[in-house]
Protein backbone atom coordinates (compact mmCIF):
# COMPACT_ATOMS: atom_id res chain seq x y z
CA UNK A 1 0.00 0.00 0.00
CA UNK A 2 1.31 3.41 -0.98
CA UNK A 3 0.66 6.40 1.18
CA UNK A 4 0.84 9.67 -0.66
CA UNK A 5 0.89 12.62 1.59
CA UNK A 6 0.13 15.83 -0.17
CA UNK A 7 1.36 18.91 1.56
CA UNK A 8 -0.41 22.22 1.25
CA UNK A 9 0.96 24.47 -1.58
CA UNK A 10 2.45 27.05 0.79
CA UNK A 11 4.25 24.37 2.69
CA UNK A 12 5.63 22.91 -0.54
CA UNK A 13 6.90 26.27 -1.61
CA UNK A 14 8.64 26.80 1.76
CA UNK A 15 10.11 23.32 1.62
CA UNK A 16 11.45 23.96 -1.89
CA UNK A 17 13.20 27.05 -0.58
CA UNK A 18 14.78 24.99 2.19
CA UNK A 19 15.96 22.38 -0.33
CA UNK A 20 17.43 25.12 -2.52
CA UNK A 21 19.25 26.67 0.47
CA UNK A 22 20.61 23.28 1.54
CA UNK A 23 21.66 22.46 -2.02
CA UNK A 24 23.54 25.70 -2.46
CA UNK A 25 25.29 25.20 0.90
CA UNK A 26 26.23 21.67 -0.16
CA UNK A 27 27.52 22.96 -3.52
CA UNK A 28 29.63 25.54 -1.72
CA UNK A 29 31.15 22.90 0.56
CA UNK A 30 31.88 20.65 -2.43
CA UNK A 31 33.41 23.59 -4.28
CA UNK A 32 35.61 24.49 -1.34
CA UNK A 33 36.66 20.88 -0.86
CA UNK A 34 37.51 20.57 -4.54
CA UNK A 35 39.35 23.87 -4.50
CA UNK A 36 41.36 22.84 -1.46
CA UNK A 37 42.24 19.43 -2.78
CA UNK A 38 43.13 20.60 -6.27
CA UNK A 39 44.95 23.80 -5.22
CA UNK A 40 48.72 23.15 -5.31
CA UNK A 41 50.08 23.02 -1.74
CA UNK A 42 53.57 24.20 -0.85
CA UNK A 43 54.65 20.54 -1.03
CA UNK A 44 53.20 20.11 -4.51
CA UNK A 45 54.62 23.33 -5.94
CA UNK A 46 57.54 22.63 -8.25
CA UNK A 47 60.84 24.24 -7.36
CA UNK A 48 64.34 24.32 -8.79
CA UNK A 49 67.33 23.54 -6.58
CA UNK A 50 71.09 23.60 -6.94
CA UNK A 51 73.07 20.44 -7.50
CA UNK A 52 75.25 19.67 -4.45
CA UNK A 53 77.81 17.55 -6.28
CA UNK A 54 81.41 18.58 -6.91
CA UNK A 55 83.21 18.00 -10.20
CA UNK A 56 84.87 14.64 -10.81
CA UNK A 57 88.38 14.90 -12.24
CA UNK A 58 89.07 13.93 -15.85
CA UNK A 59 90.48 10.41 -15.76
CA UNK A 60 93.13 9.65 -18.39
CA UNK A 61 92.80 6.15 -19.79
CA UNK A 62 95.88 3.98 -19.39
CA UNK A 63 96.23 1.56 -22.33
CA UNK A 64 96.87 -1.94 -21.03
CA UNK A 65 100.21 -3.67 -21.69
CA UNK A 66 100.38 -6.14 -24.57
CA UNK A 67 100.08 -9.76 -23.49
CA UNK A 68 102.52 -12.54 -24.42
CA UNK A 69 101.01 -15.65 -26.04
CA UNK A 70 102.32 -17.79 -23.18
CA UNK A 71 104.32 -17.47 -19.97
CA UNK A 72 106.86 -20.14 -20.88
CA UNK A 73 110.37 -18.76 -20.49
CA UNK A 74 109.05 -15.50 -19.05
CA UNK A 75 109.87 -13.83 -15.73
CA UNK A 76 106.73 -13.54 -13.62
CA UNK A 77 106.75 -11.41 -10.45
CA UNK A 78 104.50 -12.34 -7.52
CA UNK A 79 103.93 -9.18 -5.47
CA UNK A 80 102.59 -9.28 -1.93
CA UNK A 81 101.30 -5.86 -0.93
CA UNK A 82 101.38 -7.18 2.67
CA UNK A 83 97.71 -7.09 3.54
CA UNK A 84 96.87 -10.10 5.70
CA UNK A 85 96.95 -13.49 3.96
CA UNK A 86 98.19 -12.27 0.58
CA UNK A 87 101.58 -13.98 0.83
CA UNK A 88 100.10 -17.43 1.48
CA UNK A 89 97.73 -17.12 -1.44
CA UNK A 90 100.56 -16.00 -3.74
CA UNK A 91 102.68 -18.97 -2.68
CA UNK A 92 99.83 -21.28 -3.67
CA UNK A 93 99.62 -19.60 -7.09
CA UNK A 94 103.39 -19.83 -7.46
CA UNK A 95 103.25 -23.57 -6.70
CA UNK A 96 100.85 -24.03 -9.60
CA UNK A 97 103.07 -22.05 -11.98
CA UNK A 98 106.14 -24.01 -10.85
CA UNK A 99 104.41 -27.25 -11.80
CA UNK A 100 102.67 -26.07 -14.97
CA UNK A 101 105.02 -23.51 -16.56
CA UNK A 102 108.33 -25.11 -15.75
CA UNK A 103 110.44 -22.76 -17.88
CA UNK A 104 109.03 -19.59 -16.29
CA UNK A 105 111.25 -17.67 -13.88
CA UNK A 106 109.15 -17.00 -10.77
CA UNK A 107 110.14 -14.12 -8.48
CA UNK A 108 108.43 -13.37 -5.12
CA UNK A 109 108.61 -9.81 -3.77
CA UNK A 110 107.13 -8.00 -0.78
CA UNK A 111 106.14 -4.45 -1.63
CA UNK A 112 107.97 -1.89 0.53
CA UNK A 113 106.01 0.37 2.90
CA UNK A 114 102.48 -0.06 4.13
CA UNK A 115 99.89 -1.76 1.93
CA UNK A 116 98.56 1.56 0.67
CA UNK A 117 101.93 3.09 -0.20
CA UNK A 118 103.68 3.18 -3.57
CA UNK A 119 106.91 1.25 -4.19
CA UNK A 120 108.38 2.98 -7.24
CA UNK A 121 111.62 0.98 -6.94
CA UNK A 122 109.81 -2.35 -7.24
CA UNK A 123 107.66 -1.18 -10.17
CA UNK A 124 110.89 -0.05 -11.94
CA UNK A 125 112.48 -3.44 -11.28
CA UNK A 126 109.49 -5.28 -12.73
CA UNK A 127 109.47 -2.96 -15.75
CA UNK A 128 113.15 -3.72 -16.36
CA UNK A 129 113.37 -7.40 -15.55
CA UNK A 130 109.85 -8.79 -15.56
CA UNK A 131 107.44 -9.94 -18.27
CA UNK A 132 104.32 -10.06 -16.09
CA UNK A 133 103.16 -9.56 -12.51
CA UNK A 134 100.57 -11.14 -10.24
CA UNK A 135 99.66 -8.78 -7.41
CA UNK A 136 97.67 -10.06 -4.43
CA UNK A 137 95.82 -7.69 -2.14
CA UNK A 138 95.02 -10.18 0.62
CA UNK A 139 92.50 -9.55 3.43
CA UNK B 1 104.67 -0.36 -14.91
CA UNK B 2 103.91 -1.16 -18.56
CA UNK B 3 103.81 -4.92 -18.00
CA UNK B 4 100.89 -7.37 -18.07
CA UNK B 5 99.42 -7.71 -14.59
CA UNK B 6 96.72 -9.68 -12.83
CA UNK B 7 95.29 -8.32 -9.59
CA UNK B 8 94.04 -10.85 -7.04
CA UNK B 9 91.38 -9.50 -4.67
CA UNK B 10 89.01 -11.19 -2.22
CA UNK B 11 85.35 -11.44 -3.19
CA UNK B 12 84.21 -9.00 -0.50
CA UNK B 13 85.73 -6.19 -2.56
CA UNK B 14 84.46 -6.89 -6.10
CA UNK B 15 82.69 -3.54 -6.59
CA UNK B 16 85.29 -1.43 -4.82
CA UNK B 17 88.15 -3.04 -6.79
CA UNK B 18 86.36 -2.56 -10.11
CA UNK B 19 85.49 1.05 -9.20
CA UNK B 20 89.12 1.63 -8.20
CA UNK B 21 90.30 0.30 -11.58
CA UNK B 22 87.91 2.68 -13.37
CA UNK B 23 89.05 5.63 -11.27
CA UNK B 24 92.70 4.97 -12.07
CA UNK B 25 91.96 4.93 -15.82
CA UNK B 26 92.03 1.18 -16.45
CA UNK B 27 88.34 0.17 -16.47
CA UNK B 28 89.14 -3.24 -17.98
CA UNK B 29 92.00 -4.06 -15.59
CA UNK B 30 92.14 -7.83 -15.28
CA UNK B 31 91.06 -8.65 -11.76
CA UNK B 32 90.56 -12.13 -10.35
CA UNK B 33 88.54 -12.74 -7.19
CA UNK B 34 89.04 -15.45 -4.57
CA UNK B 35 86.77 -16.29 -1.61
CA UNK B 36 86.95 -13.88 1.33
CA UNK B 37 88.95 -13.86 3.57
CA UNK B 38 92.37 -15.29 2.72
CA UNK B 39 93.77 -14.24 6.10
CA UNK B 40 94.14 -17.07 8.64
CA UNK B 41 93.74 -19.85 6.05
CA UNK B 42 96.03 -22.86 5.73
CA UNK B 43 98.23 -23.59 2.69
CA UNK B 44 95.73 -26.29 1.69
CA UNK B 45 92.85 -23.81 1.83
CA UNK B 46 94.80 -21.32 -0.30
CA UNK B 47 95.51 -24.14 -2.74
CA UNK B 48 91.79 -24.91 -2.89
CA UNK B 49 90.97 -21.24 -3.57
CA UNK B 50 93.46 -21.19 -6.46
CA UNK B 51 92.05 -24.34 -8.04
CA UNK B 52 88.45 -23.41 -7.21
CA UNK B 53 86.05 -20.94 -8.74
CA UNK B 54 86.13 -17.15 -8.77
CA UNK B 55 82.98 -16.24 -6.75
CA UNK B 56 82.37 -13.24 -9.02
CA UNK B 57 82.55 -15.02 -12.39
CA UNK B 58 82.22 -18.74 -11.66
CA UNK B 59 85.39 -19.43 -13.68
CA UNK B 60 88.42 -21.28 -12.34
CA UNK B 61 90.75 -18.87 -10.51
CA UNK B 62 94.04 -20.20 -11.90
CA UNK B 63 92.71 -20.22 -15.47
CA UNK B 64 91.56 -16.61 -15.05
CA UNK B 65 95.04 -15.63 -13.81
CA UNK B 66 96.69 -17.24 -16.84
CA UNK B 67 94.12 -15.62 -19.15
CA UNK B 68 94.64 -12.22 -17.51
CA UNK B 69 98.33 -12.38 -18.41
CA UNK B 70 98.14 -14.01 -21.83
CA UNK B 71 94.78 -13.30 -23.47
CA UNK B 72 95.16 -10.75 -26.33
CA UNK B 73 93.92 -7.23 -25.67
CA UNK B 74 90.59 -6.02 -27.04
CA UNK B 75 90.23 -2.64 -28.76
CA UNK B 76 88.70 -1.32 -25.53
CA UNK B 77 91.77 -2.46 -23.55
CA UNK B 78 94.06 -0.48 -25.88
CA UNK B 79 92.07 2.76 -25.70
CA UNK B 80 93.86 6.00 -24.77
CA UNK B 81 92.31 9.42 -24.12
CA UNK B 82 89.99 10.14 -21.23
CA UNK B 83 87.22 8.27 -19.46
CA UNK B 84 83.90 9.94 -20.07
CA UNK B 85 82.95 11.98 -17.02
CA UNK B 86 79.83 14.07 -16.75
CA UNK B 87 79.96 17.51 -15.16
CA UNK B 88 76.83 17.67 -13.01
CA UNK B 89 74.22 20.21 -14.16
CA UNK B 90 74.05 23.28 -11.88
CA UNK B 91 70.28 23.15 -11.46
CA UNK B 92 67.85 20.31 -10.78
CA UNK B 93 64.10 20.66 -11.39
CA UNK B 94 61.56 22.10 -11.47
CA UNK B 95 60.16 19.28 -9.37
CA UNK B 96 58.01 18.86 -6.27
CA UNK B 97 59.73 18.99 -2.89
CA UNK B 98 58.79 15.41 -2.08
CA UNK B 99 60.30 14.15 -5.30
CA UNK B 100 63.46 16.23 -4.80
CA UNK B 101 63.88 14.87 -1.26
CA UNK B 102 63.53 11.36 -2.66
CA UNK B 103 65.94 12.09 -5.53
CA UNK B 104 68.62 13.49 -3.18
CA UNK B 105 68.25 10.51 -0.87
CA UNK B 106 68.21 7.86 -3.61
CA UNK B 107 71.28 9.46 -5.22
CA UNK B 108 73.28 9.17 -1.99
CA UNK B 109 73.57 12.97 -1.62
CA UNK B 110 72.24 13.07 1.96
CA UNK B 111 72.86 11.38 5.31
CA UNK B 112 69.54 9.55 4.74
CA UNK B 113 67.64 12.12 6.78
CA UNK B 114 65.54 14.88 5.18
CA UNK B 115 67.53 17.93 4.12
CA UNK B 116 66.76 21.61 3.54
CA UNK B 117 66.33 21.82 -0.23
CA UNK B 118 68.97 24.18 -1.65
CA UNK B 119 66.86 26.61 -3.68
CA UNK B 120 68.60 29.44 -5.51
CA UNK B 121 67.31 31.96 -2.96
CA UNK B 122 68.51 29.91 0.04
CA UNK B 123 71.95 29.44 -1.53
CA UNK B 124 72.11 33.16 -2.38
CA UNK B 125 71.32 33.96 1.26
CA UNK B 126 73.94 31.47 2.46
CA UNK B 127 76.60 33.08 0.24
CA UNK B 128 76.14 36.32 2.22
CA UNK B 129 78.21 34.56 4.91
CA UNK B 130 81.43 35.05 2.91
CA UNK B 131 83.05 37.80 0.86
CA UNK B 132 84.36 35.23 -1.60
CA UNK B 133 82.93 34.80 -5.10
CA UNK B 134 80.57 31.84 -5.63
CA UNK B 135 82.74 30.71 -8.57
CA UNK B 136 85.99 30.66 -6.62
CA UNK B 137 87.60 27.24 -6.44
CA UNK B 138 87.92 26.17 -2.81
CA UNK B 139 89.90 22.97 -3.14
CA UNK B 140 89.79 19.24 -3.71
CA UNK B 141 88.50 16.42 -1.55
CA UNK B 142 88.56 12.62 -1.68
CA UNK B 143 87.22 10.09 0.79
CA UNK B 144 90.11 7.67 0.32
CA UNK B 145 92.91 6.85 -2.10
CA UNK B 146 90.92 8.16 -5.05
CA UNK B 147 91.36 11.07 -7.41
CA UNK B 148 89.96 14.06 -5.52
CA UNK B 149 86.96 16.04 -6.77
CA UNK B 150 86.99 19.83 -7.18
CA UNK B 151 84.41 22.31 -5.93
CA UNK B 152 83.58 26.01 -5.69
CA UNK B 153 82.38 28.31 -2.90
CA UNK B 154 78.83 27.93 -4.26
CA UNK B 155 78.97 24.13 -3.91
CA UNK B 156 80.02 24.47 -0.27
CA UNK B 157 77.10 26.89 0.26
CA UNK B 158 74.66 24.38 -1.32
CA UNK B 159 75.73 21.69 1.15
CA UNK B 160 75.61 24.21 4.01
CA UNK B 161 71.95 24.95 3.18
CA UNK B 162 71.15 21.23 3.02
CA UNK B 163 72.62 20.72 6.51
CA UNK B 164 70.56 23.53 8.07
CA UNK B 165 73.48 25.93 8.54
CA UNK B 166 73.20 29.70 8.93
CA UNK B 167 75.20 32.04 6.67
CA UNK B 168 77.51 32.96 9.56
CA UNK B 169 78.70 29.34 9.76
CA UNK B 170 79.87 29.39 6.12
CA UNK B 171 83.49 30.53 6.78
CA UNK B 172 83.94 27.55 9.13
CA UNK B 173 82.60 25.20 6.45
CA UNK B 174 84.80 26.77 3.77
CA UNK B 175 87.83 26.20 6.02
CA UNK B 176 86.85 22.54 6.41
CA UNK B 177 86.34 22.26 2.65
CA UNK B 178 89.69 23.93 1.95
CA UNK B 179 91.44 21.34 4.14
CA UNK B 180 90.36 18.64 1.68
CA UNK B 181 89.74 16.33 4.65
CA UNK B 182 86.66 14.19 4.11
CA UNK B 183 84.81 13.24 7.30
CA UNK B 184 84.07 9.84 5.79
CA UNK B 185 87.12 7.82 4.77
CA UNK B 186 87.42 4.57 2.87
CA UNK B 187 88.88 2.14 5.40
CA UNK B 188 87.58 -1.19 6.69
CA UNK B 189 88.14 0.30 10.16
CA UNK B 190 85.13 2.65 9.83
CA UNK B 191 87.18 5.68 10.81
CA UNK B 192 85.74 8.83 12.36
CA UNK B 193 86.83 12.45 12.20
CA UNK B 194 86.83 15.25 14.74
CA UNK B 195 86.96 19.03 14.40
CA UNK B 196 88.12 21.46 17.08
CA UNK B 197 87.09 25.08 16.59
CA UNK B 198 89.29 27.70 18.31
CA UNK B 199 89.18 31.48 18.52
CA UNK B 200 86.53 34.21 18.53
CA UNK B 201 84.38 32.60 15.82
CA UNK B 202 83.02 30.16 18.42
CA UNK B 203 81.22 32.95 20.27
CA UNK B 204 80.41 34.98 17.15
CA UNK B 205 78.35 32.17 15.63
CA UNK B 206 76.99 30.92 18.94
CA UNK B 207 78.74 27.55 19.23
CA UNK B 208 78.24 25.61 22.43
CA UNK B 209 81.38 25.00 24.49
CA UNK B 210 79.64 24.79 27.87
CA UNK B 211 77.06 22.29 29.23
CA UNK B 212 76.32 19.60 26.66
CA UNK B 213 79.09 20.94 24.39
CA UNK B 214 79.59 17.71 22.44
CA UNK B 215 75.90 16.75 22.23
CA UNK B 216 73.08 17.69 19.85
CA UNK B 217 72.05 20.81 21.74
CA UNK B 218 73.12 23.67 19.53
CA UNK B 219 72.43 24.61 15.92
CA UNK B 220 75.96 25.79 15.07
CA UNK B 221 77.68 22.66 16.43
CA UNK B 222 75.06 20.36 14.87
CA UNK B 223 74.92 22.00 11.45
CA UNK B 224 78.70 22.32 11.12
CA UNK B 225 79.11 18.61 11.87
CA UNK B 226 76.32 17.59 9.52
CA UNK B 227 77.54 19.86 6.73
CA UNK B 228 80.99 18.23 6.94
CA UNK B 229 79.40 14.85 6.27
CA UNK B 230 77.28 16.19 3.39
CA UNK B 231 80.30 17.95 1.89
CA UNK B 232 82.29 14.73 2.15
CA UNK B 233 79.61 12.81 0.28
CA UNK B 234 78.96 15.43 -2.37
CA UNK B 235 82.24 17.29 -2.83
CA UNK B 236 84.55 14.35 -2.17
CA UNK B 237 82.36 11.53 -3.51
CA UNK B 238 82.95 9.76 -0.19
CA UNK B 239 80.81 7.17 1.55
CA UNK B 240 79.44 5.22 -1.40
CA UNK B 241 79.39 1.78 0.19
CA UNK B 242 81.08 -0.76 -2.08
CA UNK B 243 82.54 1.95 -4.29
CA UNK B 244 84.28 4.57 -2.17
CA UNK B 245 83.60 3.16 1.32
CA UNK B 246 84.57 -0.19 2.76
CA UNK B 247 84.02 0.26 6.52
CA UNK B 248 83.04 -3.11 7.91
CA UNK B 249 80.68 -1.87 10.63
CA UNK B 250 80.31 1.84 9.86
CA UNK B 251 80.21 4.41 12.65
CA UNK B 252 77.31 6.53 13.89
CA UNK B 253 79.78 9.36 14.55
CA UNK B 254 79.90 9.83 10.77
CA UNK B 255 76.39 11.38 10.97
CA UNK B 256 77.73 14.68 12.21
CA UNK B 257 81.22 13.87 13.47
CA UNK B 258 82.90 14.90 16.71
CA UNK B 259 82.49 18.67 16.92
CA UNK B 260 84.36 20.45 19.70
CA UNK B 261 84.38 24.19 20.35
CA UNK B 262 87.08 24.97 22.90
CA UNK B 263 86.03 26.53 26.21
CA UNK B 264 88.88 28.99 26.10
CA UNK B 265 87.53 31.19 28.92
CA UNK B 266 87.53 28.40 31.49
CA UNK B 267 90.62 26.57 30.28
CA UNK B 268 93.72 27.01 32.43
CA UNK B 269 95.90 26.18 29.43
CA UNK B 270 96.65 27.89 26.10
CA UNK B 271 94.08 27.25 23.38
CA UNK B 272 94.77 24.72 20.65
CA UNK B 273 94.90 27.36 17.92
CA UNK B 274 97.84 29.06 19.61
CA UNK B 275 99.57 25.71 20.12
CA UNK B 276 99.25 25.15 16.38
CA UNK B 277 101.14 28.35 15.66
CA UNK B 278 98.25 30.77 15.06
CA UNK B 279 97.96 34.12 16.81
CA UNK B 280 95.64 34.62 19.81
CA UNK B 281 92.49 36.10 18.28
CA UNK B 282 92.72 33.97 15.12
CA UNK B 283 89.84 31.65 14.42
CA UNK B 284 90.90 28.22 13.19
CA UNK B 285 89.78 24.65 12.79
CA UNK B 286 91.92 21.62 13.66
CA UNK B 287 91.01 18.22 12.26
CA UNK B 288 91.63 14.73 13.63
CA UNK B 289 91.12 11.17 12.40
CA UNK B 290 90.91 7.85 14.19
CA UNK B 291 88.85 5.08 15.66
CA UNK B 292 86.49 6.91 18.02
CA UNK B 293 86.12 8.48 21.44
CA UNK B 294 85.51 7.06 24.94
CA UNK B 295 84.21 8.68 28.12
CA UNK B 296 86.29 8.38 31.29
CA UNK B 297 84.74 7.87 34.72
CA UNK B 298 85.80 11.26 36.03
CA UNK B 299 85.91 12.37 39.65
CA UNK B 300 83.91 10.72 42.42
CA UNK B 301 82.19 14.07 42.67
CA UNK B 302 83.30 17.63 42.27
CA UNK B 303 85.12 18.70 45.40
CA UNK B 304 85.74 15.16 46.68
CA UNK B 305 88.27 15.22 49.56
CA UNK B 306 90.73 12.86 47.85
CA UNK B 307 92.17 14.44 44.74
CA UNK B 308 91.22 12.41 41.72
CA UNK B 309 94.09 10.91 39.73
CA UNK B 310 92.91 12.09 36.35
CA UNK B 311 96.33 11.45 34.81
CA UNK B 312 96.15 7.75 35.75
CA UNK B 313 92.50 7.52 34.66
CA UNK B 314 93.34 8.98 31.26
CA UNK B 315 96.35 6.68 30.94
CA UNK B 316 94.24 3.59 31.63
CA UNK B 317 91.90 4.52 28.77
CA UNK B 318 94.87 5.17 26.48
CA UNK B 319 96.01 1.62 27.27
CA UNK B 320 93.24 0.36 24.99
CA UNK B 321 94.29 2.63 22.10
CA UNK B 322 96.47 1.99 19.08
CA UNK B 323 99.50 4.24 19.02
CA UNK B 324 99.11 4.64 15.25
CA UNK B 325 96.23 7.01 15.82
CA UNK B 326 97.31 9.37 18.58
CA UNK B 327 95.14 10.56 21.44
CA UNK B 328 92.95 13.63 21.78
CA UNK B 329 92.02 14.18 25.42
CA UNK B 330 88.92 16.34 25.87
CA UNK B 331 88.81 17.69 29.42
CA UNK B 332 85.93 19.45 31.15
CA UNK B 333 87.31 22.71 32.62
CA UNK B 334 86.97 21.15 36.13
CA UNK B 335 89.37 18.36 35.14
CA UNK B 336 91.76 20.78 33.45
CA UNK B 337 91.84 23.07 36.51
CA UNK B 338 92.40 20.13 38.86
CA UNK B 339 95.22 18.80 36.68
CA UNK B 340 96.82 22.23 36.70
CA UNK B 341 96.52 22.33 40.50
CA UNK B 342 98.27 18.96 40.61
CA UNK B 343 101.28 20.38 38.76
CA UNK B 344 100.39 20.06 35.11
CA UNK B 345 100.61 23.77 34.43
CA UNK B 346 100.99 23.19 30.69
CA UNK B 347 99.39 20.70 28.34
CA UNK B 348 102.87 19.55 27.34
CA UNK B 349 103.61 18.38 30.90
CA UNK B 350 100.51 16.20 30.89
CA UNK B 351 101.33 14.83 27.41
CA UNK B 352 104.86 13.98 28.59
CA UNK B 353 103.56 12.15 31.68
CA UNK B 354 100.98 10.20 29.66
CA UNK B 355 103.58 9.28 27.05
CA UNK B 356 106.00 8.01 29.68
CA UNK B 357 103.42 6.14 31.74
CA UNK B 358 101.25 4.56 29.05
CA UNK B 359 103.29 1.56 27.98
CA UNK B 360 102.99 -1.92 26.50
CA UNK B 361 105.28 -4.93 26.10
CA UNK B 362 107.39 -5.26 22.97
CA UNK B 363 105.61 -8.58 22.30
CA UNK B 364 102.16 -6.93 22.38
CA UNK B 365 103.47 -4.09 20.25
CA UNK B 366 104.67 -6.39 17.47
CA UNK B 367 101.31 -8.17 17.39
CA UNK B 368 99.25 -4.97 17.37
CA UNK B 369 96.89 -4.39 14.46
CA UNK B 370 98.31 -1.19 12.92
CA UNK B 371 101.95 -1.91 13.78
CA UNK B 372 102.29 -4.61 11.12
CA UNK B 373 100.87 -2.28 8.46
CA UNK B 374 102.58 0.99 9.33
CA UNK B 375 105.40 0.67 11.88
CA UNK B 376 107.04 -2.55 10.65
CA UNK B 377 107.98 -1.03 7.25
CA UNK B 378 109.47 1.99 9.08
CA UNK B 379 111.42 -0.29 11.42
CA UNK B 380 112.79 -2.15 8.40
CA UNK B 381 114.04 1.14 6.98
CA UNK B 382 115.78 1.93 10.29
CA UNK B 383 113.42 4.77 11.26
CA UNK B 384 113.40 5.46 15.03
CA UNK B 385 111.94 4.68 17.50
CA UNK B 386 110.39 1.80 15.55
CA UNK B 387 113.72 0.17 14.56
CA UNK B 388 114.85 0.01 18.21
CA UNK B 389 111.45 -1.15 19.45
CA UNK B 390 111.49 -4.11 17.07
CA UNK B 391 114.84 -5.24 18.51
CA UNK B 392 113.69 -5.27 22.15
CA UNK B 393 113.05 -8.54 24.07
CA UNK B 394 109.34 -9.51 24.29
CA UNK B 395 108.92 -8.41 27.94
CA UNK B 396 110.54 -4.97 27.54
CA UNK B 397 108.08 -2.10 27.97
CA UNK B 398 107.77 0.60 25.35
CA UNK B 399 105.58 3.73 25.12
CA UNK B 400 102.23 3.11 23.46
CA UNK B 401 102.63 6.35 21.50
CA UNK B 402 105.78 7.17 19.55
CA UNK B 403 106.00 10.73 20.88
CA UNK B 404 104.37 12.99 23.52
CA UNK B 405 103.29 15.12 20.54
CA UNK B 406 100.90 12.31 19.58
CA UNK B 407 98.86 13.12 22.72
CA UNK B 408 96.90 16.37 22.40
CA UNK B 409 94.59 18.06 24.89
CA UNK B 410 91.59 20.39 24.51
CA UNK B 411 89.09 21.79 27.00
CA UNK B 412 85.32 21.96 26.59
CA UNK B 413 82.27 21.52 28.80
CA UNK B 414 80.10 23.22 31.38
CA UNK B 415 81.66 22.22 34.72
CA UNK B 416 78.61 20.25 35.85
CA UNK B 417 80.96 17.33 36.62
CA UNK B 418 84.72 16.72 36.51
CA UNK B 419 84.75 14.37 33.52
CA UNK B 420 86.78 13.82 30.38
CA UNK B 421 86.69 11.93 27.12
CA UNK B 422 89.63 10.43 25.26
CA UNK B 423 89.65 9.97 21.50
CA UNK B 424 91.94 7.54 19.70
CA UNK B 425 92.44 10.36 17.25
CA UNK B 426 95.44 11.62 15.29
CA UNK B 427 95.99 15.28 14.37
CA UNK B 428 95.75 16.00 10.64
CA UNK B 429 95.82 19.73 9.98
CA UNK B 430 94.69 23.22 11.04
CA UNK B 431 93.16 25.81 8.70
CA UNK B 432 92.34 29.51 9.15
CA UNK B 433 88.65 30.39 9.23
CA UNK B 434 89.34 34.14 8.99
CA UNK B 435 90.48 34.01 5.36
CA UNK B 436 87.01 32.76 4.39
CA UNK B 437 85.03 35.55 6.08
Amino acid sequence: MNFIVRAPAAEISSSRGLVMKTASKFALVVFLLLALTTMPSAQDAKITVLNPRGNPPPTPLIPMALRPASLEGKTVYFVDIKYEGGAGLLRAIMDWFAKNTASANLVFREKAGAYDQEDAKLWAEIKEKGDAAIIAVGH
Amino acid sequence: MGKPAAGIVTSRFVEIAQAGARKTGMPNARLVFVPHPVHGKTAEQHQAYVMGKDPATGKQVIQEIVDALTKPLTDEDKKAGFLETKTPPRLIGPETQDRLQRLFMASGWTDYLPIILPTEQKVKDMLKGTSHSPDEMVGKMAGGNFEPWEFTVEKVAVNAVMAGAKPEYLPVLLAIAESGVSSIYDSPDSLVRAIVVSGPVREEIGMNFEAGAMGPFNQANAAIGRAWTLMSRNLGNAGLVGETYSGSQGNSLNYNNIVIAENEKQSPWSPLGVQKGFKPGDSIISLYTGLGIHAGQGAKRAGAPVRPAFDRQISSILDTFTGYFGALIVCDPLVAKELKAQGYDTKDKLSDWLHKNTTMTAADYKEARFVADYDAPKAKKGIEPYASWFKLPPTARIPRFASPKDIEIVVTGGETLAVFQAGNLKYLTSVSIDKWR
